[in-house]
């Protein structure tokens, strides 16, 4: 037998946990609507198409999805439960809003992917995709509203930023053709450290350092102006890349928030296509996302410019003290007797005080200090202190719950 | 106690020469034996069990065989899809060798690359989880793998355009006119063994003699896949088929299908009871057939492929279990080959219903029912639709009388006349539905002009072929 009938992987959510996932939730949702995102969400089901092209989940990710032929799938294609939101959401954009000048979106929803063990394999996110705003605007603003999430939480986070096309760069120099080059990409993606081997002697004299500039983290402005002048003189498409990143690491130094680079932090999602940031609390990953400029014309649409985020939420949580039940007291009303008026008399108060903004709790066990026992024949309200007092009338009742200030 | 799953089928002559040169000799094993249950010649602590080749690895993950012996091909198949099964291939036997092969249809697919030309492409294969990765891995956008019981070499160009098929030789598939695009892996027999029965218990009593006595080689290939295949404009160009296409049946139920059709006065060229060909001629002006696994069919006629074919019930009620809307539907009982699908159960099981089964099964406090079938579909609504508690449906591809009750605790089980079942000691204690063969088609396809008339003039032949066999 085993320990749990729940399957692996899959995770129940205590009340500390929802309210912790609340919290989140509500810091990330103030967030974005203050920013004029507006909330959709998109549904656990999805095609298996829409996530296989080259261009969106790597083979090793796909590897993880679960993919099955649905009733009506005798044809043999099969759908998924949602392993990812951005692509799905890029659909909704494309089905449904592409007239739009642009679209600022967020959503808080669950991802299924299989994972070892069980470690987990149902993730929520809390993500935002801006569509159809360009470089430098739109990854700012999406940038600081990661950012802001993180500061209404209480927390400081460090911000990274990378950009694939470094890596695409040195791998397009080192003469790979484009599917080699895909799929070792799909390597590095997936986090295979041996997907470089090789590459370095395939890269002309002189761009030597690529490998080793690209693999280390450094400080903002400076450290891009030591990567541009190892790579740019044998790499010049990387030199544009490099001033995107630039630009972006300027603006967030000059209002305070310089970030570090980190070149090969590009890790499971392929679709990206300029920078990408990733924002942590100490060692704990809590937040990434990027530009995607190619995915809306992958997915069936015009090309489009886009770029997104979502939180990391299982690692946030962790870091979030429980603060114990966010609910407001609550007075507890008894039943003087096992009989249907005496019943009648508690619902017809516990209705009286919700109406009157109460927080309630019916029965014998509860978790309020003021309790009432109700009859038929009137009230009694037990104070905290233990003094008794005999009402008569549901009004009473609610009069004096609003003269002792409960609530 | 050391079980020992060995292989029905080809590699059957061989593996008994080995085992003989083993000094492992296997009573009533070898070609043409159909005896499931076999001991060891002076080997009590070794007990045999024959399965069709496919189920092996199945049976060996699962720990109810410690070791087996079968192509490493459908270990692959598993471990593709499956990647901790606790299986452990232990020697390359070195026969029984073959190549797995992505191979498109000829003039159609010549190359990997015109693959990325199509819209969505159509890919056949005995090997489903193989054909899946085969798919993600060249980034093919838009494909849907048809997991077919057999003979996918036939599926090209009109019902599929790439298989995933096993051959001997590049030669060999091109003279069946398919075009080998990309080497799987090289395929042979192979010993196998279960992880934790390595582990626990001590095989060496029949591991060493097969090492010693084998013909081992270096060991297949591991699975190749391809890279990512440059994206290129698709050409979803629809062909306009003016034919009407009918699927006719290999395998048992070839005999009464080719009794129906003579029936009817339809005689089709070179379809009768000897060797299968797949393309016969109909002799008919605007009717193209094709010969296929009756398994398949359904999902052919809902697909379009085909306007019209003739499988058993079973086979479409399989289909139709697994998507309840499918347009794939009865529209002729041929009046032949009835057989009763029932739920089977040991003969030393006292109870007669399967109620009584499940009442004993559940006071023996029995964790998990183990169901064995065929039609793993059928079995999974039949097991839901009579409320089973925890059960799991372990699907089998042949050689099923010997499942109960050691691997199984019920089959859903073909009978014809309860002769089998009486001999390997089995009863039937439900019955799930009387099967005959029939003639299906798509609800929905509205055929115009000559292809109606066509379709029209089958049927009705085919209605007195029914009426001439009478009900059944």
């Amino acid at each position: 037998m085993e320990d749990s009938m729940r399957p692996p992987g899959m995770r129940d959510m205590l009340p500390d946990d929802v309210e912790r996932f609340r919290i989140i939730e509500s810091a990330f949702r103030t967030a974005c609507l203050g920013w004029g995102y507006r909330e959709v969400r998109t549904p656990t089901l999805e095609r298996l198409h829409l996530f296989t092209a080259a261009g969106t989940l790597s083979p090793q990710m796909l590897d993880r999805v679960y993919s099955f032929l649905d009733w009506d799938g005798w044809s043999g294609e099969r759908v998924v439960l949602r392993p990812d939101s951005t692509i799905p959401v890029v659909r909704l954009y494309v089905e449904k809003l592409k007239d739009a000048p642009s679209a600022k979106l967020f959503y808080v929803q669950n991802v299924l992917r299989f994972a070892q063990g069980d470690e987990s394999r149902e993730d929520w996110q809390c993500g935002a995709e801006l569509i159809g705003d360009t470089y430098p605007l739109g990854d700012l603003e999406l940038i600081l509203i990661a950012y802001e999430v993180f500061e209404r939480l209480g927390f400081t986070p460090e911000i990274k930023l990378s950009d694939p096309g470094i890596l695409r760069g040195v791998l397009s120099k080192a003469g790979y053709a484009q599917a080699e080059r895909l799929s070792v990409y799909d390597r590095l993606l997936d986090g295979d450290s041996n997907a470089l081997s090789g590459v370095q002697e395939r890269l002309p004299t002189g761009t030597g350092a690529a490998l080793q500039m690209i693999s280390m983290e450094g400080d903002g402005s400076a450290f891009l102006s030591n990567l541009r002048s190892v790579l740019a003189s044998g790499m010049p498409e990387v030199a544009s890349v490099i001033d995107e990143l630039a630009t972006i690491a300027g603006v967030l130094t000059d209002i305070g928030k310089p970030p570090k680079i980190a070149p090969a932090l590009v890790r499971n999602f392929e679709y990206y296509t300029g920078p990408v940031f990733h924002l942590f609390i100490g060692d704990i990953k809590v937040a990434g996302g990027g530009r995607y400029d190619a995915l809306i014309s992958e997915v069936g649409g015009s090309p489009v410019p886009a770029s997104g985020f979502a939180l990391e939420m299982e690692p946030l949580a962790s870091l979030l003290v429980p603060t114990g039940s966010t609910a407001r007291p609550a007075i507890r009303i008894a039943s003087a007797g096992n009989n249907g008026t005496d019943i009648g008399a508690v619902f017809a108060l516990a209705r009286a005080l919700r109406t009157a903004g109460v927080n309630v709790v019916v029965g014998e066990s509860g978790i309020s200090a003021r309790w009432i026992m109700a009859s038929s024949e009137g009230f009694s309200l037990t104070e905290e202190n233990g003094k008794a007092l005999r009402l008569t009338s549901v009004e009473e009742v609610v009069q004096a719950v609003a003269d002792a200030g409960h609530d | 106690m050391i079980k020992f799953a060995l292989p029905a089928g080809d590699l059957r002559g061989r593996v008994a020469e080995l085992l003989n040169r083993a000094g492992l000799p296997i009573e009533g094993y070898g070609e043409g034996s159909r005896t499931y249950r076999l001991a060891a010649r002076g080997r009590g602590d070794v007990t045999t069990r024959v399965f069709r080749e496919k189920d092996i690895p199945v049976q060996v993950a699962l720990g109810n065989y410690d070791l087996g012996v079968c192509s490493i091909s459908w270990v692959k198949e598993m471990s593709v899809r499956f990647p901790r099964q606790p299986i452990v291939p232990l020697l390359d036997l070195g026969f029984g060798r073959s190549s797995l092969w992505a191979a498109g249809a000829q003039g159609h697919c010549d190359q990997l690359d015109d693959l990325s030309r199509l819209a969505a492409v159509r890919i056949a294969s005995e090997y489903p989880n193989i054909a899946e990765s085969f798919a993600r891995s060249a980034r093919l956008a838009r494909y849907r793998v048809q997991s077919v019981w057999g003979a996918a070499e036939a599926y090209p160009p009109e019902d599929a355009d790439c298989v995933i098929v096993p051959a001997a030789g590049e030669d060999l598939l091109r003279e069946g006119r398919i075009q080998p695009l990309f080497k799987l892996f090289d395929s042979s027999a192979w010993l196998v063994a279960n992880a934790l029965a390595l582990t626990k218990k001590d095989l060496s009593s029949v591991v060493a003699p097969l090492l010693s006595a084998g013909t081992a080689t270096n060991g297949g290939d591991d699975l190749r896949l391809p890279g990512p295949l440059a994206r290129c404009p698709s050409d979803p160009t629809a062909i306009r088929r003016d034919t009407v296409r009918l699927a006719i049946p290999d395998g048992h139920q070839q005999r009464h299908v080719a009794e129906a059709l003579r029936a009817a006065g339809l005689t089709f060229n070179e379809y009768g009871d000897g060797e299968t060909f797949r393309r016969p001629v109909s002799g008919i002006e605007g009717l193209d057939v094709k010969v296929i696994r009756p398994h398949d069919m359904p999902q052919l006629i809902a697909t379009g492929e085909f306007d019209l074919a003739i499988t058993g019930r079973d086979c479409l009620l399989e289909h139709r279990y697994a998507f309840p809307s499918s347009p794939a539907t009865e529209l002729l009982d041929l009046q032949r080959g009835q057989y009763n699908l029932s739920a089977v159960v040991s003969e030393d099981l006292p109870a007669n219903t399967l109620d009584e089964a499940l009442t004993l099964w559940r006071a023996e406090g029995k964790a998990i029912l183990r169901v064995a079938a065929e039609f793993p579909v059928t079995a999974d609504h039949y097991a839901r639709s009579r409320h089973f508690w925890r059960y799991q449906v372990i699907p089998i591809a042949g050689a099923s009388e010997g499942f109960v009750p050691e691997d199984a605790d019920l089959l859903i089980e073909g009978t014809e006349t309860g002769k089998t079942l009486m001999e390997n000691n089995l009863k039937a204690i439900d019955l799930l539905y009387r099967s005959t063969t029939c003639v299906i088609g798509h609800r929905d396809h509205e055929l115009n002009g000559r292809r109606r008339r066509v379709v029209d003039d089958l049927i009705n032949a085919l209605e007195e072929s029914a009426r001439a066999a009478g009900p059944v």
